[in-house]
């Protein structure tokens, strides 16, 4: 398995993991008609779920540049 | 299932294709994978936050969820206040506003960004009421402006051919007569008062 496949594995592990405690905490947000359920939805959910869309993009570019190839083959070699 | 229901049900989709990718994120190296991780991790996440804000939105303009902060618990009460005289118990009780949304039709700023601009002076008032000292009465930032009872009220008969308020358009239309602070509709919800007020119950 190359390094950079590895790198994007585990980006897309890291995403996964946000996504879903953001989803998690969006359900609970939903159960409650409260302000601090606003809160709750608008300053965790939508950080931890828009986090996790940005390091999956991220992982898209990485993959999709031969730089970042280099440099994680590179790395892989120093190991 | 309502529009809640639909939107559990994205929730739900999106955690078990996540948890799926979580699990085995190698079946990202296929064609399938690469569209699913898409899906999953893109696609169904952003309309999970669109569809969280747009319910969330239509919550806050619910008078259940203004009457849940501890401070609005007066404001709340004030609307059952068994006497035509309170502005806001005779709009609530005789449905002049929509009695789910009382809070939100009299206070909101009904402009383009206006429901943005509430919602943010609401995160500000949720920092004072959590980590800061609410003040004993409840001010609102900059007074409240006639433009709010004119939205439903201008253009009506039986406001307009008012024989006090007919010579006074101009200056209520121009904010320089305030409707609730010129000696005319003063009594709002007064909400210090409402523990000695006799208070209406619905259906009795």
């Amino acid at each position: 398995m190359k390094f950079g496949e590895l790198g994007i594995q585990t980006f897309i592990r890291i995403a996964s993991v946000l996504i879903i405690l953001g989803a998690a905490v969006e359900l609970v947000s939903l159960r409650w008609v409260h302000p601090l359920a606003f809160v709750l939805f608008a300053f965790v959910a939508v950080s931890l779920i828009g986090l996790g869309i940005l390091i999956y993009l991220v992982s898209l570019v990485l993959a999709a540049s031969p730089a970042a190839a280099n440099l994680g083959q590179d790395t892989w070699a120093q190991q | 299932m309502g529009s809640t229901g639909i939107l559990v049900a994205l929730i739900g989709v999106t955690i078990v294709l996540t948890a799926v990718l979580l699990v085995r994120p190698a079946i990202t190296a296929g064609t399938t994978g690469k569209i699913l991780a898409f899906v999953a991790l893109c696609v169904l996440p952003a309309l999970c936050i669109e569809a969280g804000m747009s319910t969330h939105m239509q919550r806050s303009e619910q008078t259940q969820f203004c009457v849940s902060c501890h401070s609005m618990t007066t404001h709340g009460q004030s609307l059952y206040v068994d006497d035509p005289t309170y502005l806001a118990a005779q709009h609530f009780q005789n449905h002049r506003v929509s009695p789910d949304m009382a809070c939100y039709a009299c206070h909101t700023d009904y402009t383009i960004y206006g429901p943005f601009k509430d919602k943010l002076q609401g995160v500000k008032r949720i920092y004072i009421q959590y980590l800061s000292t609410p003040p004993a009465t409840i001010h609102i930032s900059g007074g409240y402006s006639n433009l709010q009872c004119l939205h439903c009220h201008a253009g009506a008969r039986n406001f307009e051919e008012n024989p006090v308020h007919h010579p006074m358009m101009d200056s209520l239309t121009s904010n320089q007569v305030s409707c609730i602070s010129s000696g005319c509709h003063d009594t709002v919800h007064n909400a210090s008062e409402v523990g000695q007020l006799k208070m209406w119950r619905p259906g009795q």
